[in-house]
């Protein structure tokens, strides 16, 4: 792959993978610390015939991307927390009506308007659950400002083809950290065209799915003229209550994420063969836990990492794999304990996990990772 | 989009999804009066189904789109203009009507109505204002007159009234219309005008809403409520009692402002072109 | 409601060689017979046998009032017969509506003043802005519905010229658009008829009348006239699709010549022959159920 090496900031490698993979609409709104991602954004979508519109809040620029979406644009926003928590009911909407798009969260200190310049982790939760019903959920957590890159442009890649928006989770610390990055050239970025409804008819299904779960999309003026509603509706788009087709189609918007698992699955261990004690982190978080896992292994402690870069849906199967293998679990965040919930369901009792939780508005460090494997490795 | 009327007749049947007809608003609503309006106005510009898309918010007025044989969105409560603005810049060559309500419109999504007029889209805003939240069960909106009775004021609403008309206006919306559903024809010809108006348009339709304001209100049944606009609207009634409580249903009626601003997609791909340097400013 | 412009309004005038009917319309005090006797002076000074006849039985204030002008060769019959009327002038706009009836189908002229005389049995509760039993229907939808004619605010044109009581003659001066007979002979004629001292006004308000255009189409409808070249033939009809009624009556109770009624839960066409083809029913039907069929009116 011919790539160029270039220094970039997080948000800058954002904007720029975004345009790379395709994205020709952006709509956002101020809000720390992602307004680099729009203020590039404003700039570089015109270049290449796309749009840029600064919307009145975070609720109309997610309403205005599935809008774009619904166009046949490849869309992004993004925002932190606050601006998150506003759009989750247009997030639901636009996985109820299965339209693609993407949506950067750079975490910061919460609650509330919290710590708007200081780094967190404390918005897994609500990109998982942060919209009212049961919805196909997507979420990425890249942990450098070179995975920014390459997340950003896979998340556009797993939108278009899964039909659902895709949320990219990462925090101010490497949102504004500057690091180099090694930029493919674009003809070797793929990413897939959204599947295209062809054939308008009267008996035309707009939300009838073969094997892979995922219908084909109209554009508007193709002549298909359908309905699209948030409303529970049937393969004809139409509003339902019947229960069988109302089983039916939320089965089958669930199960989409399930038959396309693989694809979704990304996540990167080291020295996990062996692992005593093993640890779970991602995002920034990992990048101190690799640091505490090389200090360990030089003290002697057989210690590995688990870091999940697609967090939603979680790599269930390594994990319990890898889970098995261990006397104990340690789940550094960067919240008073998230993620940690969730390996507690999945290791289900086979190790004790143990949260490590940081709220102060300070990265964790190599040195408070190391301090509690080795307590952990003492009481194992 | 056609100048003038085109030469064959209108059926509103070539314009509605017919599988689901009837359609599911109460007897006497007027919201159907609305559509029916609104599809003789879209015969009338030649608008062709295909490039018709129709953005609804929450409510009785989001039901209306669903019936329309075009590209029809139902979107969130409050937020189809901001739905629409997207899909607007994203496909310049749709034309993009809005249907929404006076809650839909003013209460939850009152900032995007004022930001979409300023902003100057190329959209067209159709208000349906019965008064009231009918989907919900009769709850007071914003534009609820004062002493009107429902299901949150059941003494009598007291809070004062949004006038939508002069909120648009106000936030700069090039084209700005009110009409009463009695006032069928005159409704389309105000459609009309504002689909062809080139920005952000936004028409105000005094509807009916008979089977929960109408019946608490004791204001009759739908040919009474209907025939009542006439009487409502007009200026000197309300001119008699200028302290009174502003009442939405005394308004007037016709095209308040209609001016020629830089539409928004225009000006956005004219500065796209500026920052490519391929063409002068 | 095609948008209306000066050729709209501007009238044909008849050429009157072969005699006309005129019905006067209206209610105690407007001066009715004021228009009537202008008329008639004017026809036999046309050479015309004129028969005048005229209901003022009534004429303490309130009352209705009606004066048959014919005109002709050789007129026979004192009154003119329903559907008989070349011309209806009403100063009253509910008897404008009660007299609809008697103009002739297809090429009738209408002419009305817009003001409203809400008499003592209409009103339903002495509340002020309570609901009245006044007649409905708009000019807007009746004028829309006669081959030629417009509804004006005759009433305001005389009062703003300083006397409300001359609307009868801003009425006569619209009336005499249609008629081809010279102004200076109707300034003579109104001259030989009114009392010596409102000549002046009577002249100014026969002026206005004569010249009267209808306001720009953005002003209020009520006060402009929405009028089609020709009435279209009598094959015109209303058809109701029982299966999206939901029954809510406002078809039947708008519909200006009652010829819809309820059966039941449902609207159904009852007196089909009185259908004119005005498509009220049909714009307003919130439920797309019914169909009016009439070439010669846009839907």
């Amino acid at each position: 792959m011919s790539t160029r090496l270039t220094a970039l900031h997080g948000n800058h490698a954002c904007a720029l993978a975004a345009v790379a993979a395709g994205c020709r609409f952006f709509a956002g709104y101020p809000i720390t610390p992602s307004s680099e991602i729009a203020e590039h954004l404003s700039y570089e979508l015109p270049k290449v015939g796309g749009t840029f519109v600064q919307m009145e809040d975070e609720i109309a620029s997610i309403a205005a991307v599935i809008g774009a979406s619904l166009g046949g644009l490849r869309a992004m926003t993004a925002t932190s927390g606050p601006g998150f928590s506003l759009m989750q009911e247009n997030i639901g909407y636009g996985a109820m009506i299965e339209a693609p798009c993407v949506v950067i969260d750079v975490m910061r200190g919460g609650p509330s308007t919290g710590m708007p310049t200081r780094p967190a982790q404390g918005d897994i939760m609500q990109a998982r659950f942060g919209s009212h019903g049961d919805r196909p959920v997507v979420a990425l957590a890249p942990a450098s400002v070179q995975e920014i890159y390459t997340e950003t442009i896979r998340a556009f890649d797993l939108a278009e083809q899964l039909r659902t928006p895709v949320t990219v989770l990462y925090d101010q610390v490497i949102a504004q950290l500057l690091e180099s990055v090694a930029v493919p050239e674009p003809a070797t970025i793929h990413v897939h065209e959204r599947k295209w409804a062809n054939g308008a008819g009267a008996a035309f299904q707009p939300y009838a799915a073969g094997e892979d779960g995922v219908p084909a999309m109209v554009r508007p003026g193709d002549g298909h003229r359908v309905h699209t509603t948030g409303l529970t509706h049937a393969e004809s788009g139409f509003p339902t209550q019947v229960p069988p087709v109302v089983d039916r189609m939320m089965r089958r918007l669930l199960g989409k994420i399930d038959i396309h698992a693989a694809m979704l699955e990304r996540y990167e261990t080291l020295m996990t063969d062996d692992a005593d004690v093993l640890v779970v982190a991602y995002g920034i978080t990992a990048r101190a836990a690799r640091r505490a896992v090389m200090v360990l292994r030089a003290e002697g402690l057989r210690v590995g990492l688990f870091r999940p870069i697609t967090l939603w849906p979680f790599p269930e199967g390594p994990l319990r794999r890898l889970a098995g293998q261990a006397r104990a679990v340690l789940v550094p965040e960067m919240n008073a304990g998230q993620l940690v919930l969730e390996i507690q369901r999945l290791v289900a009792g086979a190790a004790p996990v143990h949260p490590l939780g940081r709220i102060d508005g300070e990265p964790i460090a190599p040195d408070q990772i190391v301090a509690a494997v080795k307590e952990l490795a003492v009481h194992a | 989009m056609l100048d003038v009327a085109p030469a064959t007749p209108f059926d509103p049947k070539d314009y509605l999804r017919l599988q689901y007809m009837p359609h599911f608003m109460c007897p006497g609503c007027g919201h159907g009066i609305a559509l029916r309006a609104l599809l003789a106005a879209v015969h009338d510009c030649g608008i062709a189904k295909d490039d018709l898309a129709v953005v609804c918010g929450i409510g009785c007025s989001g039901r209306v789109g669903g019936y329309i044989d075009a590209n029809t969105f139902h979107t969130t409560h409050g937020r189809p203009l901001a739905f629409a603005t997207g899909l607007k810049l994203a496909r310049p060559d749709l034309t993009v009507v809005v249907v929404t309500g006076d809650g839909d419109c003013l209460a939850i999504g009152g900032n995007h109505l004022i930001h979409a007029a300023r902003r100057n889209l190329d959209l067209t805003c159709l208000m349906l204002n019965n008064e009231v939240y009918g989907m919900t069960g009769g709850q007071a909106s914003p534009t609820t007159a004062a002493t009107r009775l429902t299901s949150t004021t059941q003494s009598g609403a007291i809070e004062p009234t949004f006038d939508a008309c002069a909120l648009a206006a106000a936030a700069g919306a090039g084209f700005v219309g009110r009409e009463v559903t009695r006032q069928a024809p005159a409704l389309k010809t105000l459609i009309a005008r504002a689909l062809r108006h080139k920005g952000f348009s936004f028409v105000e339709v005094m509807s009916d809403c008979t089977e929960v304001y109408g019946r608490k209100n004791d204001l009759g049944e739908a040919p009474e409520m209907i025939l009542s606009q006439k009487a409502d609207m007009r200026p000197e009634q309300h001119n008699d009692a200028p302290n009174q409580p502003f009442r939405p249903n005394a308004l007037p009626t016709g095209v308040f402002v209609e001016r020629d601003l830089p539409e928004y997609g225009a000006r956005l791909r004219a500065h796209a072109a500026m920052i490519r340097g391929d063409t002068a400013r | 409601m095609r948008p209306l412009s000066q050729d709209d309004i501007a009238p044909t005038p008849w050429p009157v060689t072969t005699g006309m009917n005129i019905l006067v319309v209206g209610v105690g005090g407007q001066g009715v017979l004021m228009i009537s006797k202008a008329l008639a002076l004017m026809a036999q000074r046309r050479g015309f046998a004129v028969k005048q006849s005229e209901v003022h039985g009534m004429a303490k204030r309130g009352g209705i009032v009606f004066s048959h002008v014919r005109f002709a060769e050789q007129v026979w019959s004192p009154t003119i017969t329903r559907g008989e009327a070349d011309m209806l002038v009403a100063l009253e706009w509910a008897e404008a509506l009660r007299w609809l009836d008697h103009l002739r189908p297809g090429r009738g002229v209408f002419i009305a003043d817009t003001r409203q005389i809400v008499p003592p049995f209409a009103c339903r509760s002495r509340k002020r802005g309570a609901p009245s039993g006044y007649a409905r229907e708009t000019p807007a939808e009746i004028v829309g519905r006669h081959a030629d004619g417009c509804a004006l605010d005759a009433t305001g044109i005389a009062t703003a010229l300083g006397d409300s009581r001359a609307a009868n003659t801003v009425l006569l001066g619209r009336l005499s658009a249609w008629l081809d007979y010279p102004v200076a002979e109707w300034h003579d004629v109104i001259a030989a008829i009114v009392p010596k001292g409102t000549r002046e006004i009577n002249r100014k308000a026969f002026d206005a009348g004569r010249g009267w255009t209808p306001p720009a189409p953005d002003a209020d409808p009520d006060l402009v006239a929405a009028v089609p070249d020709a009435l279209p033939d009598r094959h015109v009809g209303v058809a109701i699709e029982a299966a999206w009624c939901k029954g809510c009556g406002i078809c039947v109770k708008l519909c200006p010549e009652r010829c819809l009624a309820m059966d039941g839960p449902k609207a159904i066409v009852a007196t089909p022959s009185a259908c004119t083809g005005c498509r009220v029913c049909e714009w307003l039907c919130p439920d797309f159920a019914v169909t009016v069929r009439n070439e010669g009116v846009p839907a």
